[in-house]
């Protein structure tokens, strides 16, 4: 198998649930794909995603209350392939009800989910194992 | 974010700097809104915004249908490549008044 000229990466971070760690989650991405030899292009995609992925925690699982609860972002490449962890204590996701809103149907919100898709390779939603409550793994290979 | 407003006759530009999350978007239509209801045209520079996310690109939507509602209009001035590739990633350039 060729090797990945993509560096491997394994970080975590824990965030407390607000809108206003958003930022703070941006630059731990930004601080960690700075490492990753790929464009600047892909790079502030990715921080979207994950930036769109960390606000539906604020808003969907948290409600946009306020909590003291902290999620944790797990950012993982090896051999370029790139796997990004996010995990809440919040209400349990339903994953039938998770669907962006038709592209054609312009209104505001709903997009995120959409981006989120567009970005990433696979979206998978996973019960969390104690003491979380859910897990969403985002995936995209780098090497492509 | 920051932003600073400019009138000239009757259209009102506001000049946004930063990041546009989730985080401030109220505070981006408590400025743009009133505006708009006044029956401004509203000028949005967006030379400045180095972040959009989707609560930021809402923003532009409803503005852009609030001023559609009252006979006025939204333009987006000298977008900013980052901003541009969401608007783009979403599909809205057809839709919202881009110069």
């Amino acid at each position: 198998m060729e090797q990945s000229h993509i560096a491997n990466v394994d970080e975590k971070r824990d965030f407390e649930v607000n809108s206003s760690n958003l930022k703070h989650v941006r630059s731990f991405c930004r601080e960690v794909f700075e490492r990753l030899n790929i464009n600047q292009e892909l790079k502030d995609e990715l921080v979207l995603a994950i930036a769109e992925a960390a606000q539906n925690i604020v808003k969907h699982a948290y409600n946009n209350e306020q909590t003291e609860d902290k999620m944790e972002i797990k950012i993982s490449v090896s051999d370029g392939h790139l796997e990004i962890g996010f995990f809440d204590k919040g209400r349990p996701v339903e994953k039938d009800k998770i669907r962006h809103r038709k592209i054609d149907d312009i209104k505001p919100g709903g997009l995120g989910t959409f981006f989120i898709q567009q970005i990433m390779d696979a979206v998978v939603f996973k019960e969390g194992e104690k003491p979380w409550i859910n897990h969403l793994i985002l995936s995209k290979n780098l090497n492509n | 974010m920051t932003y600073k407003v400019t009138e000239e006759g009757n259209i009102s530009t506001v000049h946004l700097d930063g990041e546009i999350d989730m985080d401030v978007t109220e505070k981006a239509k408590e400025v743009i809104m009133p505006l708009i209801e006044a029956k401004k045209e509203v000028h949005l520079n967006l030379k400045e915004v180095q972040y959009m996310d989707s609560s930021g690109i809402s923003v532009l939507i409803e503005s852009h249908q609030k001023a559609m509602e009252l006979g006025t209009k939204v333009t987006l001035k000298e977008i900013s490549k980052s901003v541009l590739k969401v608007i783009m990633m979403a599909k809205l350039e057809q839709i919202l008044n881009l110069d």
